[in-house]
């Protein structure tokens, strides 16, 4: 790897390498170059995720044409597929050397989506959602008792933005998070559950499923969850699996290619179409 | 193009969140939580999560200021320390020490706070020292 790293950086391929390094006894992003290309031997893998490709984003924002080499875990691979997508990083630009997933309980190099979260509380597991939950077994509650789990996570809220500021796929420059017409301001909790819900919906092909946003908020709002949720509709409404390919998002509206076609739904709607001319047709 | 990540300390409250900050060519850019930091283990509040901005803000004060004849003028360090000096040992002629009061910060370290009491005790004489704190 670090034998690859000189090689690229030597010769051009890249201009700029994000990895991990040891400071302080903390593993920390740290962007090598040629000029001091001897720090290359520090170069680690890091136990902790930080989200190189946000990074990557932030400084071919101020030069576009510079060439970016980084460490890619799997969930870094499909956050850059999106950033693709969504313009912000040019892929000839971009060179990745993949690694493995980060380290979990169940497997040394799981893949991230096996991460378990901590198992929560006993007042939680009673009244909150439990965030090691997949999205069938929330489906097993019903509705008032799913709304009142969900409103106990959202109303821990303490609007820190941590899970917007560290997700990799967002970049707006405006955010309608922060747009006071959209969600009120001067309250905490914030309204409650339109920030919430405003941010999941935002996230339907985009959320990579990361668990940045998780691991970044101060209450442990299940928000992988959530976001999980939503990316299900996505998979069964326009057969998009986010981040799974560089290939244009149904939700693109800019580009030369517009597909905005719900998928399997129209399948689906002729056959209800079908079966609601088929009655007639008997008639 | 230059790109630092600095490892530092939250300088909001007393708290001591690690934080990492994203340098481009010599700017902050951004703050990030330290993940394997043991206070605030990869988490930050809002204040943390924008600790860069007024380190960036143009409305930033980088030098002190001194009022006369009702605005504010661009003084040096030694001249705005010698006229603070001046105005409280009128005052304290004046008044008596207890007149002062010295209010500490969450924003400054362990050593600073210990050294601004010891001025209050030591310097002016008085024991109203109070931080922000104990509200």
């Amino acid at each position: 790897m670090k034998a690859k790293v000189k090689r690229w950086l030597e010769d051009g391929s890249v201009d700029l390498f994000l990895g991990y390094k040891m400071v302080l006894g903390h593993p920390l992003p740290h962007c090598f170059a040629k000029d001091k290309i001897e720090e290359v031997d520090d170069l680690i893998i890091g136990s902790s995720r930080y989200s190189l490709e946000k990074i990557a984003t932030h400084i071919s924002a101020r030069k576009p044409d510079i060439k970016i080499g980084m460490l890619a875990r799997d969930c870094n691979q499909r956050a850059l597929n999106v950033l693709y997508i969504w313009n912000q990083l040019n892929p000839e630009n971009v060179q990745t050397v993949n690694v493995n997933c980060c380290p979990s309980n169940l497997k040394e190099h799981g893949d991230c989506s096996y991460l378990e979260p901590e198992t929560p509380g006993i007042y939680k597991q009673q009244v909150g959602m439990d965030n090691t939950h997949r999205t069938q077994d929330v489906e097993e509650y019903d509705q008032p008792e799913r709304l009142s789990r969900w409103m106990y996570e959202f109303q821990k809220c303490i609007k820190c933005y941590g899970c917007r500021n560290i997700c990799p796929v967002c970049f707006c420059r405006e955010c309608s998070l922060e747009h006071k017409e959209l969600i009120g301001t001067g309250a905490l909790p914030p309204e409650v559950p339109i920030f919430h819900l405003v941010r999941a919906v935002h996230m339907a092909g985009r959320c990579i499923d990361c668990g940045l946003c998780e691991d970044a908020c101060p209450v442990d709002i299940p928000l992988r969850l959530l976001y999980r949720k939503v990316n299900e509709i996505v998979v069964n409404v326009f057969d998009y699996e986010t981040g799974s390919s560089a290939d244009q998002s149904p939700f693109s509206i800019l580009g030369d290619k517009v597909a905005l076609e719900p998928k399997p739904l129209h399948i689906k709607r002729a056959e209800t179409i079908n079966s609601s001319i088929a009655p007639q047709e008997k008639n | 193009m230059d790109c630092k990540f600095i490892p530092s300390i939250c300088s909001y409250c007393g708290t001591g969140c690690g934080v990492l900050f994203e340098v481009i060519d010599g700017k902050i850019i951004s703050t990030l939580p330290m993940k394997t930091h043991p206070v605030n283990e990869g988490k930050l509040c809002i204040k943390g999560w924008n600790l860069h901005e007024h380190v960036n803000s143009f409305l930033r004060l980088k030098q002190p200021l001194i009022k006369a004849f009702g605005r504010f003028i661009k003084a040096d360090w030694d001249e705005a320390i010698q006229l603070a000096a001046d105005r409280f040992r009128e005052i304290i002629e004046k008044f008596g020490p207890d007149a002062v009061g010295i209010l500490v910060s969450a924003k400054i370290t362990n050593e600073e706070n210990y050294l601004a009491q010891k001025f209050a005790r030591a310097v002016i004489g008085t024991n109203n020292v109070d931080h922000c704190a104990r509200l």
